[in-house]
């Protein structure tokens, strides 16, 4: 038997078993391995902090979600969207299992093509499309969906130059009765702008309409809200198909399905209450399947998802780098994990387990970053095991978002690490050297 | 309407229904046949002349009286006048009387013939050669009181008859036949076949035999077959072999054998047994019915052959069992070699149609977790059904705990239709069970029931309480979202079970039914499956179609495909093929060019070529091999496999020796393969390239091949490359 690990007393009220006002007590448990990787082992390899991605959640998420879906409507298309992961290793994996592009910037779109994505896979999106990317995107016949009717007036120009005739679709937002409505993007389905536009389309003879878009938030906690999108989407593609004899290809209901993180503020966690691909699916396959479309002639159903589909598979590793009481005597554990990294923090409770064994004494903890700023707090309130100087912990559900709106903000970016289907960790990202940083700074010969 | 084929009224099916009345004699409808059976018949002239008169007038009295175009061209109404005819020339000599005699005797020939066509019709028998006994023994006692025709003796001058006809060459030729060193049986053999066609001599009688051969190689072995296991009966019973030689009357053996044999049965080893086992009743027939005969002076020609075919025949009937030894032929295609590849290969693709084309209750893929006969509760009257769960790659049925329904991949799915019907009995009353427990009272759950027809029920249990999506009594559509998927019942986790059964109630024996088509999964691969039962473990799923496919191979009757051809280095040419439907609604591809039609079905799911008619160097008949049978949804690497009837795509001398041993075995095939390669543009369903593979092969080695290439689009079958015999033909579409 080893030795049982010193911890110092405290005096803590007794809690018991039931729910309290702010929801069930859930055991902490200790999370020691990440697919097979001891998590000590891996950051003595790689270093602290550190980002692992699960290929086996990756693949198993995306086949739940697909089977999901096929159980219900018989034409169906992920499309992976890169904003919310864009390292190349996680996209190749998307691609492997089928999913197209969805990109949103030149600087995404040039990134799928160099992964080796058919032109025609790439969704392009976004209010952003310069020139050159819209060029682009109409050589290679990729689906540009228009965000406004100056963008729209471009691609009518370019399609001149170029002579070729774009793949567009419409970008359309609407009132389902969620708060907030979004209407930043696209077109509105109520006053008739969506009309507006698609009409312009269709007499310009200049591009080739094949699908009608729409992303109702983010987010979203609301199945019902997606049978209403697609309800709106199926009788604006129905109208054109009367009215110019004119076929859409495809529904593109975008993204908004919520990850298993509990978002800040929620009543009860998010793996008990959010909606699962199931209650999505049923919805909008409903939706679409009552809908006045031929049975044998149903259009294809895009869908974006992002954070739903990446988030679990996404860890971050830390260590603990201080334990200290505030004023009013409330445990501050410092973690060498900050809002730079974790920029998720701000919308989620994460999830923080620690990967060693401890005893089952829990008490109230802030966890902060290692910033010299104020407001880097990864968990303002967390029932926490105590924690010593030098232990790990891990934080759940960080693969969404983090890896692309991360910052070189006081300290630099660490290893990310990709563990396959056979449990062996490959280093799909390099940590940042200062040589990296330096290396793109030019100084004015004056101040040399 | 353009697209029906109109009947043919010209010239050319009048010459075909007087080719066929000859032909027909021996159940054939070969042009050649029939040239040197004229030849032969006309050995003697008189009677040569009096057969082909008879001919005529009767085909010709039958348009005229508005018989069946058809009929007639097909020679039915003809050959039992040629007989007839044929009768009256050996038996009288030339002159007025005879001729309207002929004349009459033709025309009541062809009453008789509709007349039996109605009355041994009726009991769905062919009425072969009774008309012509009818006749001829009409006609024969009536005319021993007509004074004035004169019984022929030419047969009796035989030598004078042909020297004046041909000189001394054709005598020679003919003693040269008769002096050919031939064992007895043989020259009997030959000269029965002769007697058929009223010549008694080995000349006629060995071309008839080659006619024979050239018609049908299982023909000309039925009749060795017929005549020698009478031979050898004769010998072994010690019975009269002279009634063989007697007017040569053991062609009904023959006649017998091609009949039985291969022509009303499709040719196998039972069907050459019969052969053997009908030959002591003939002789019985034969002597009997010669002894009643002789009483008024008259020949008893082919009735033994007659009675014997029909109580024969007309005995199967009442057949409940063994329905396959030997098999009746359904669809006559005057030829034992076709009637024989043909079925054998319908039976294996559409022997199944007639069964209800169910589709899984489900979409998307799901597992077979207990199947007909399972080990659970699949047993008994219960046997044939099917227990469907969805599982994962790892074949897990759920994810997280597995303690809550929701945790099952199948919970909750929808359950669709399996075909159309209407709802008969609805149970929504119980709660899921929780995982692991069972509801042993209720073992059904909360179910619904379907009736397709009177005598066809699906049956779809455990359901989810509250999930149904219609009412008792309405109608349902194939595929339609009925309920979903529950835990209710004897079920320890969710899942659907699914049976067909013969009554309405819940509790109801099951019965064995096939799955139309459906499409099963193995790793990354698919294949397809017709009209089968889903087995335990497989991976299963409906066909998704698609509608470019599906398009594409929707050919509309009166709809014209024209293609742009162009063959290795010659210059490009146009074909123009006409999509026809005939009145019985069967659908062709019609190449008015090349005279030739490539028969097609399309079921929804698949299309399929039939059979081919016309010329084999056409574009439509490699058009015809290519797309034998195209799947229409798109799987990357599908491959869809079928086999050809053997002389669809075979060579001249191995068919020769295929056919002679086809009724005991095959050692040629003929298979074609189809792979679904890529999908260039899946967005706008537009670039399929499928490409076929049409081969010959003895054993496994493949001795001839034919490769098509496809490319297909919104357009239809944009185009297509043939690689036949290091010929290559391209072909472009032009207009659909």
């Amino acid at each position: 038997m080893s030795k049982l690990r010193y911890e110092r007393p405290v005096i803590k009220k007794l809690e018991g078993g039931m729910p309290n006002k702010f929801g069930i007590r859930s055991e902490i448990q200790t999370v020691t391995h990440i697919d097979g990787n001891g998590v000590k082992d891996l950051i003595k390899e790689y270093g602290s902090p550190l980002f692992v991605i699960s290929e086996k959640t990756i693949r198993s998420t995306i086949k739940k979600a697909r089977k999901a879906f096929e159980a219900r409507y018989p034409r169906i298309q992920f499309a992976w969207s890169y904003k919310t992961n864009y390292l190349n290793a996680v996209c190749s994996i998307f691609h492997q299992e089928g999913s197209w592009a969805e990109v949103v910037s030149g600087f995404e779109y040039d990134k799928a093509i160099a992964l080796g994505v058919n032109g025609k896979k790439i969704i392009f999106n976004g209010p952003e499309k310069k020139e050159e990317d819209l060029s682009k995107a109409i050589q290679n016949d990729s689906l540009i969906h228009i965000d406004h009717l100056d963008e729209f007036y471009t691609i009518v120009e370019l399609a001149g130059v170029l002579g070729k005739k774009p793949r567009v679709a419409v970008r359309v937002n609407m009132d389902t009765g969620v708060y907030p409505m979004w209407d930043r993007f696209g077109f509105n389905y109520e006053n008739g702008q969506a009309w507006d536009v698609i009409n312009k389309i269709m007499h310009s003879g200049k591009a080739e309409l094949v699908g009608l878009h729409c992303h109702i938030g983010t987010f979203m906690l609301a199945p019902s809200a997606y049978a209403i999108a697609a309800t709106k989407l199926a009788d604006l593609a129905l109208a054109i198909e009367r009215k110019y004899n004119h076929e859409i290809k495809y529904i593109d209901l975008g993204g908004g399905f919520p990850s298993k993180n509990t978002l800040k503020g929620a009543y009860l966690p998010g793996t008990d209450t959010n909606p699962t691909f199931d209650d999505f699916a049923e919805a909008i396959s409903s939706a679409l399947l009552n809908s006045n479309f031929k049975k044998d002639n149903l259009p294809l159903l895009i869908l974006e998802t992002g954070r739903a589909l990446i988030d679990e598979a996404g860890f971050l590793l830390g260590s603990v780098i201080a334990n200290k009481r505030s004023s009013t005597g409330r445990r501050n554990t410092i973690i060498d994990i900050g809002v730079n990294l974790l920029f998720t923090s701000y919308w989620y409770d994460h999830k923080i387990t620690p990967a060693q064994s401890f005893t089952h004494y829990t008490e109230e903890t802030c966890v902060y970053g290692p910033l010299c700023m104020n407001i880097d707090v990864i968990r303002e309130s967390a029932e926490l095991p105590l924690l010593n100087r030098g232990d790990h912990v891990v934080i759940h559900n960080t693969g969404a978002y983090n890896l692309t709106q991360w910052m070189q903000f006081i300290a630099l970016r660490p290893n990310v690490l990709l563990i396959d289907m056979d449990e062996k960790p490959h280093l799909i990202r390099q940590k940042e050297t200062v040589d990296n940083m330096n290396g793109m700074e030019r100084v004015p010969e004056h101040l040399k | 309407m353009p697209a029906v084929i109109p009947e043919k009224t010209s010239l050319s099916s009048f010459l075909r229904g007087f080719l066929n009345s000859y032909s027909q004699v021996f159940f054939s409808n070969s042009k050649i046949f029939a040239i040197i059976l004229i030849i032969v018949s006309f050995l003697d002239f008189h009677t040569g002349l009096s057969g082909l008169i008879a001919v005529l007038v009767s085909n010709a009295a039958a348009l005229g009286i508005g018989f069946n175009r058809r009929n007639i061209a097909n020679g039915y109404y003809g050959f039992n006048s040629l007989l007839a005819g044929l009768g009256i020339g050996v038996m009288y000599q030339s002159g007025p009387a005879f001729f309207t005699i002929l004349f009459f005797a033709s025309l009541l020939t062809l009453f008789l013939t509709a007349t039996m066509e109605g009355v041994i019709g009726k009991y769905g028998l062919p009425y072969l050669s009774v008309p012509f006994l009818l006749g001829i023994w009409l006609v024969t006692l009536a005319a021993r009181q007509f004074a004035s025709l004169q019984i022929n003796e030419s047969g009796i001058y035989q030598m004078n008859e042909l020297y004046a006809w041909g000189g001394q060459s054709l005598v020679d030729v003919y003693n040269w036949f008769n002096t050919l060193p031939l064992p007895e049986s043989l020259r009997l053999y030959f000269r029965s076949l002769g007697a058929i066609f009223f010549q008694y001599h080995l000349f006629g009688g060995i071309l008839v035999a080659i006619g024979l051969i050239i018609y049908s190689r299982i023909a000309f072995l039925l009749s060795l077959t017929g005549f020698f296991s009478a031979w050898f009966y004769y010998h072994f019973i010690g019975a009269n072999i002279t009634e063989l030689s007697y007017g040569y009357i053991g062609f009904n053996f023959i006649l017998t054998a091609i009949a039985v044999g291969g022509y009303f049965i499709i040719p196998s080893r039972w069907s050459f047994l019969w052969v053997i086992l009908l030959t002591p009743l003939i002789s019985i027939l034969l002597t009997s019915s010669y002894t009643v005969f002789a009483l008024f002076q008259l020949s008893v020609f082919s009735l033994p052959f007659n009675l014997i075919v029909l109580i024969f025949l007309y005995a199967l009937k009442f057949r409940e069992r063994f329905l396959t030894t030997p098999e009746l032929v359904s669809y006559q295609q005057h030829s034992p070699e076709k009637n024989l590849y043909s079925h054998n290969n319908y039976k294996i693709r559409f022997g199944k149609v007639f069964f209800l084309p169910l589709a899984l209750p489900f979409s998307g893929r799901w597992k077979v977790t207990q199947g007909h006969q399972g080990a659970y509760t699949h047993t008994g009257e219960w046997q044939y059904a099917w227990d469907f769960e969805v599982t994962d790659e790892d074949d897990a049925t759920f994810s997280g705990s597995g303690e809550r329904p929701e945790d099952f991949y199948g919970y909750n799915k929808p359950v669709l239709a399996p075909e159309a019907g209407w709802v008969e009995e609805i149970l929504d009353e119980y709660d899921d069970n929780q995982i692991g427990k069972m509801d042993l009272e209720h073992n059904w759950g909360n179910t619904l029931i379907i009736r397709h027809n009177d005598q066809l029920y699906s049956k779809l249990s455990h359901l989810k309480k509250g999930s149904f999506k219609v009412v008792t009594g309405e109608r349902v559509s194939k595929g339609q979202h009925v309920a979903n998927c529950g835990n209710s019942g004897r079920s320890p986790a969710p899942h659907l079970h699914f049976q067909l059964q013969p009554t309405p109630h819940i509790g109801s024996k099951t019965i064995e039914y096939p799955v139309s088509h459906f499409i099963l999964h193995e790793k990354d691969r698919f294949s397809l499956r017709s009209y089968e039962v889903p087995v335990e473990g497989m991976q299963v799923s409906n066909i998704r179609h698609n509608s470019t496919l599906q398009k594409a191979f929707h050919f509309i009757p009166g709809q014209v495909l024209r293609y742009q051809v162009k063959c290795d280095n010659a210059e490009p040419a146009e074909v123009s093929w006409e999509v026809q439907v005939d009145a019985y609604n069967n659908t062709c591809i019609w190449c008015q060019k090349s005279r030739s039609k490539a028969w097609f079905r399309n079921d929804g799911d698949l299309h399929y070529f039939t059979h081919f008619e016309g010329d084999r160097a056409s574009l439509l008949y490699r058009f015809f091999l290519g797309a034998y049978k195209v799947l229409l949804g798109h799987y990357r690497n599908l491959v869809v496999t079928d086999n050809y009837p053997v002389h669809t795509f075979n060579k001249p001398l191995l068919i020769f020796l295929q056919d002679l041993v086809a009724p005991f075995f095959l050692f040629t095939r003929s298979t074609f393969r189809l792979h679904y390669l890529e999908l260039e543009d899946e967005l706008m369903q537009t670039g399929f390239r499928l490409k076929s593979e049409t081969t010959l092969s003895i054993g496994k080695r493949v001795t001839k091949r034919l490769e098509t290439e496809w490319q297909i689009g919104t357009s239809g079958i944009e185009s297509f490359r043939v690689l036949d015999e290091g010929k290559t033909i391209e072909a472009t579409l032009i207009e659909s």
